[in-house]
């Protein structure tokens, strides 16, 4: 589903964010992506839905190349790829449906499969009853689950998730967790960057951890910390 | 067409249009004075224009015989004239008759009671079919050995018609540099809109909309500040056709006022709408570039 070939990239201002990284992720998995800020994981997930261009190496997702797409061909390519972000980027002048019909009605879906698809991905993330609600009226953790509504809406193959438990307290954080999981239950590719140890070390899923831009390990059922499970006392 | 989408688009587009309303209005308005200028300058252009072919071709070439050319003679002349393919319509004035007219034109202050003999030459009045072509039909008719001399008038209308050129050219000139600090002023406006929507087009970028679709509204909203802009100035511009027009036309007797206001307002419209949607195209299309 997704694979980098000795990936690359260093911004225009000199800093290294990845350096031939080698990762292959399978259909229907649950990836997490840890290590400190600025390891390189965001930049990664950048890679996948073309935000970044590598400087060097291949990106595949879902068989097509994404380093070389054209231009033209990145919206199609997002469509099929759903993300999340910290900070949520929901629009505060429209309502938790407005927001999640957004997605679909740029995208040129017809109104009638808005109407259809907009209550299955509220549902879903058991936010039926606010949808007349405006982002400001929500807790963290509301306004997080409407943001991935709105990355699941079109029924994307991948979801990645940059951090989406980093503004929230550790129920709501539990409770997004829980939800990325039915979500990957239903086979959708997750792959979810954070550097929350308990969550990872909870879940106990793929880890593969970045440090300086470099693959340090990658664990099938892994801990944030290799060898280290989440009651060992851990260096600072 | 699909009413929740086209409703969805609309909306999109009244909202990021008042968004900005002071803007707008800067932007309406700096259209609304080009176009006021362009149609003025339009509307003066046609009526010069109507004016000048119209004397043009009323532009008569008067061929004075000599002495010694009778009316027989003359006759030879005037069906040499009628054959050129130049010439539409030549018509003899003996003597005889131009001083019948000349006595009709000024009035009974005019005196013959002093003239011995008829001082006027037997005449043909000329017209040519090209108004353009009335010096070379002189110049052909007054080599001619029967023809003293040829005159007309066209030496006037023709400076006129030059001074309109030129001024229709400083004129154009006036307008294209209007209409690029009008495009300017637009395409400010809408790099603020774009600027306050960056969240917007972030996401839609990232859910996957063409950039055709993210620019579209943009260029609707700059389209409508033309458009309106338009508007304005025609309302501008009627109400000073309906005011100064009259007044003019009692002053300038011999000027026509007739102008296609349909086809110039259609004009006009489609001026500001095609201004908005270059200055909107160009500075949307620097956001999503970059």
């Amino acid at each position: 589903m997704i694979r980098l070939r000795g990936v690359s990239l260093t911004y225009p201002n000199g800093t290294r964010a990845l350096d031939d990284v080698d990762l292959e992720i399978e259909k229907g998995s649950f990836v997490f992506l840890v290590g400190h800020s600025g390891t390189g994981k965001s930049s990664l997930l950048k890679l996948l839905y073309r935000e970044e261009l590598p400087s060097h190496g291949e990106v595949y997702v879902d068989n097509i190349r994404v380093d070389t797409l054209r231009r033209g061909r990145v919206p199609k390519l997002r469509r099929n790829i759903g993300v999340v972000f910290q900070d949520f980027k929901l629009l505060s002048h429209k309502t938790v449906w407005e927001n999640v019909a957004f997605a679909l009605q740029v995208t040129g879906t017809r109104t009638k499969d808005v109407m259809r698809m907009v209550p299955r991905a509220l549902d879903l993330v058991g936010l039926s009853h606010k949808s007349r609600m405006f982002p400001s009226e929500l807790s963290g953790g509301e306004q997080q689950r409407t943001a991935i509504a709105r990355a699941l809406v079109g029924n994307p193959k991948i979801l990645l998730c940059d951090e989406p438990t980093g503004n929230l307290d550790p129920s709501n954080t539990t409770e997004i967790m829980e939800l990325l999981q039915r979500i990957n239950l239903k086979g959708t590719t997750v792959v979810v960057a954070t550097h929350n140890q308990a969550v990872v070390d909870r879940m106990r899923r793929r880890v593969v951890r970045l440090e300086h831009g470099r693959i340090l390990h990658d664990d099938e059922r892994g801990y944030y910390f290799r060898g280290l499970g989440a009651t060992a006392v851990l260096p600072r | 067409m699909d009413l929740g989408r086209l409703r969805f688009f609309l909306g999109e587009v009244l909202a990021n249009f008042t968004r900005n309303a002071g803007m707008q209005f800067t932007a309406i308005g700096t259209v609304a004075v080009t176009i006021v200028l362009l149609g003025a300058f339009l509307y003066a252009r046609e009526t010069v224009q109507t004016f000048g072919t119209g004397v043009l071709s009323q532009i008569e070439i008067a061929v004075y015989l000599k002495d010694g050319v009778d009316d027989t003679k003359a006759k030879d002349l005037g069906a040499k004239l009628a054959m050129d393919p130049r010439v539409a319509s030549a018509s003899y004035v003996p003597k005889k008759e131009g001083l019948k007219r000349m006595k009709a034109t000024l009035g009974p202050d005019f005196d013959t009671s002093l003239l011995t003999s008829n001082p006027l030459p037997n005449t043909y009045k000329v017209r040519a079919k090209d108004p353009d072509s009335v010096p070379n039909v002189a110049a052909w008719i007054a080599k001619d050995p029967r023809v003293a001399k040829t005159d007309y008038a066209a030496d006037t209308v023709q400076k006129l018609l030059k001074t309109a050129g030129v001024l229709g050219r400083i004129g154009i000139a006036l307008i294209l540099l209007l209409s690029i600090s009008a495009a300017i002023v637009i395409s400010n406006t809408i790099r603020l809109t774009v600027f306050a929507r960056r969240r917007e087009i972030a996401i839609m970028q990232l859910v996957g909309a063409t950039n055709m679709y993210i620019r579209m509204p943009f260029i609707a909203e700059g389209m409508l500040a033309g458009v309106l802009g338009a508007g304005v100035a025609i309302g501008v511009l009627a109400l000073a056709e309906h005011q100064v027009v009259p007044k003019l036309a009692a002053t300038l007797a011999f000027v026509t006022f007739r102008v296609n206001e349909l086809t110039l307002c259609l004009e006009l419209l489609a001026v500001g709408a095609a201004v908005g949607l270059i200055a909107s195209w160009i500075s949307v299309g620097r956001h999503l570039r970059a």
